[in-house]
């Protein structure tokens, strides 16, 4: 019973710690200095911002 | 180059918008098998967890039907529903879309594809022998662990190979920005083989004693939704939303701070399905508490997706994929804000065994995830298969069938556990009586089980007679044109 506390507890620790390393890391990395540019890197010369991609099928 | 130049005029294949499709077009064609083999078994899976799922429905109106052989009873057909669509139908259509999006957001054809397949027939297999397993008497009796312990290996090395490849397309991904869907969905792919193995090995291989095994479970089964589910479905809004009109995210500071603060908060949840039982009274006032901070993830969502959408909501009439995924999302926000009140222990004591609970839990998995990936799917699939969704009428049964579905199931069970609830506060009530505040409930929601598996079944032909490219031939790798005439598609 006290190895399977430890094991919960530990991963709990795990859980919130890679989820801080994570954060740390995106801070370092500069994933958060440009937000508004950002949420443009889904879109492209193919598929520019303004385009719609998506619609029912045509009938022929 | 300069797109105007004249050698560009020359030779158009250097175009940048040509070449922008090209690449999309190569990446997507890299995630076809896995991708496919993922979203071919889903379905499978989906069929026959709606039969038994309706089945069991059916049961508890009529108890004598199909009471004759072990394997039918309720106390099987139950667990082996609740089984097959949380692993073989929402994680397999789960990890389909994941697969995609990964591939779509590190900027790189999918590698290691052979780790995907031979996760997809780990994965079906563990599935298979669990269902079976279940139906044939050895469930284990732990809500969403309910496969024997000769299944669940089988299914973690799926999950494990899962967790490997997204580790290595992360390493090799294209440098620039880690999209917010990206995030989530790494979330999801390494927390959930943590989360299973820990469950396993505490209430399985080396069970914890007494009320303690109460706590690993629920903080186990809850966990699911948020740490897997909920981050899969979100990476997904996150992702066609913007993509389908053509419009980057409302406020992309709003999706970060959504997505920490779901990380932060949600893994304290679980706690909360054990009010009133025996645990140390910090335990489930933290889960209360960290239930109630749940409304900062998910009002970052709902303002997102909202503001987002504002003034394209015409859309919903052009785009399947929108139309699924915006019914996902408004359902995301109505089914957390309602599971953050169910978490205040006064409105607790009211709904906890009765069917309102039965009503969440089909709202978050079906209302929110399941129609998240109807919507991801109808985007995904043409642009493997390189064919168009056959029939636009098709489209429109599948969505008015399950959304009808849906809302009946989930209203009349609400409703008929609030007066169940209230039956049970009342001494002068007995339980057996209780009970028959909550049949009519039922048989609706037995109906309910009818119009979403009709909906399934009109989507499966649907996904079968693509796969054998039965209509037309897509135009090009830069996929669907705009909507030349959005107003001649009707709904």
């Amino acid at each position: 019973m006290t190895a399977g506390f430890l094991l919960l507890i530990g991963g709990l620790v795990f859980l919130s710690g890679s989820a801080l390393f994570a954060f740390y890391w995106s801070v370092k990395d500069g994933q958060l200095d440009n937000l508004g540019e950002a949420a443009k890197t889904i879109f492209d010369d193919g598929e520019p911002i303004g385009a719609a991609t998506d619609k029912f099928p045509s009938r022929k | 180059m300069n797109p105007h130049s004249l050698f560009s005029s020359f030779n158009p294949a250097n175009e940048p918008d040509t070449l922008a499709s090209h690449e999309r077009a190569e990446i997507d064609a890299s995630t076809r098998l896995p991708v496919l083999l993922f979203f071919g078994s889903a379905i499978l899976w989906l069929l026959i967890g709606s039969l038994l799922g309706l089945i069991s429905a059916w049961k508890m109106t009529h108890p004598g039907f199909l009471d004759q052989m072990a394997w039918l009873t309720f106390g099987r057909l139950r667990p082996a529903h609740l089984n097959t669509v949380i692993y073989g139908w929402a994680s397999a259509a789960g990890i389909g879309v994941g697969l995609w999006l990964m591939a779509r957001l590190c900027r790189i054809p999918l590698i290691h594809s052979k780790l995907l397949i031979s996760a997809a027939i780990f994965w079906n297999l563990g599935v298979f022998v669990g269902v079976l397993g279940i139906l044939a008497g050895d469930s284990r009796s732990i809500e969403w662990l309910e496969f024997p312990g000769y299944a669940t290996p089988i299914l973690f090395i799926a999950y494990a190979f899962i967790g490997i490849w997204a580790i290595i397309m992360f390493r090799f991904r294209k440098p620039g920005h880690v999209y917010v869907s990206q995030w989530y969905l790494f979330a999801a792919f390494l927390w959930f083989p943590w989360l299973y193995a820990t469950a396993n090995i505490l209430l399985i291989w080396q069970p914890i004693q007494g009320s303690a095994q109460g706590a690993v479970n629920w903080w186990f089964a809850h966990n699911v939704l948020g740490l897997w589910f909920t981050p899969i479905g979100l990476a997904s809004a996150y992702y066609m939303i913007p993509k389908v009109i053509g419009r980057p995210i409302h406020s992309y500071y709003l999706s970060i701070l959504g997505f920490w603060s779901l990380a932060l908060f949600y893994s304290w949840n679980g706690m909360h399905h054990l009010i009133g039982g025996p645990f140390p009274a910090w335990m489930v006032s933290a889960s209360v508490v960290a239930s109630i901070m749940m409304f900062i993830p998910v009002v970052t969502v709902a303002i997102n997706h909202h503001m987002t959408m504002r003034g394209h909501f015409d859309a919903l009439k052009w785009s399947p994929t929108l139309r699924f995924t915006v019914f996902g999302a408004m359902t995301y926000t109505l089914v957390s804000l309602q599971g953050s009140s169910m978490a205040i222990p006064s409105l607790n004591t009211l709904t906890h065994f009765t069917d309102y609970t039965i009503g969440h839990a089909h709202l978050g998995l079906y209302g929110f995830f399941s129609m998240m990936m109807f919507g991801a799917m109808y985007y995904i699939v043409p642009r493997l298969t390189g064919w168009e969704w056959p029939s636009a009428a098709a489209i429109r049964w599948h969505f008015w069938l399950v959304a009808s579905g849906i809302i009946l199931m989930v209203g009349s069970l609400s409703l008929g556990g609030v007066l169940q609830g209230l039956a049970l506060y009342d001494p002068q009530v007995s339980f057996r009586s209780s009970l028959d505040y909550a049949t009519p409930f039922r048989l609706a929601r037995g109906v309910s089980g009818f119009l979403l598996l009709a909906g399934h079944l009109v989507f499966a032909i649907h996904f079968a007679v693509m796969l054998l490219k039965i209509g037309r031939r897509r135009e090009g790798p830069a996929l669907f044109a705009e909507p030349s005439n959005p107003g001649a598609a009707t709904v």
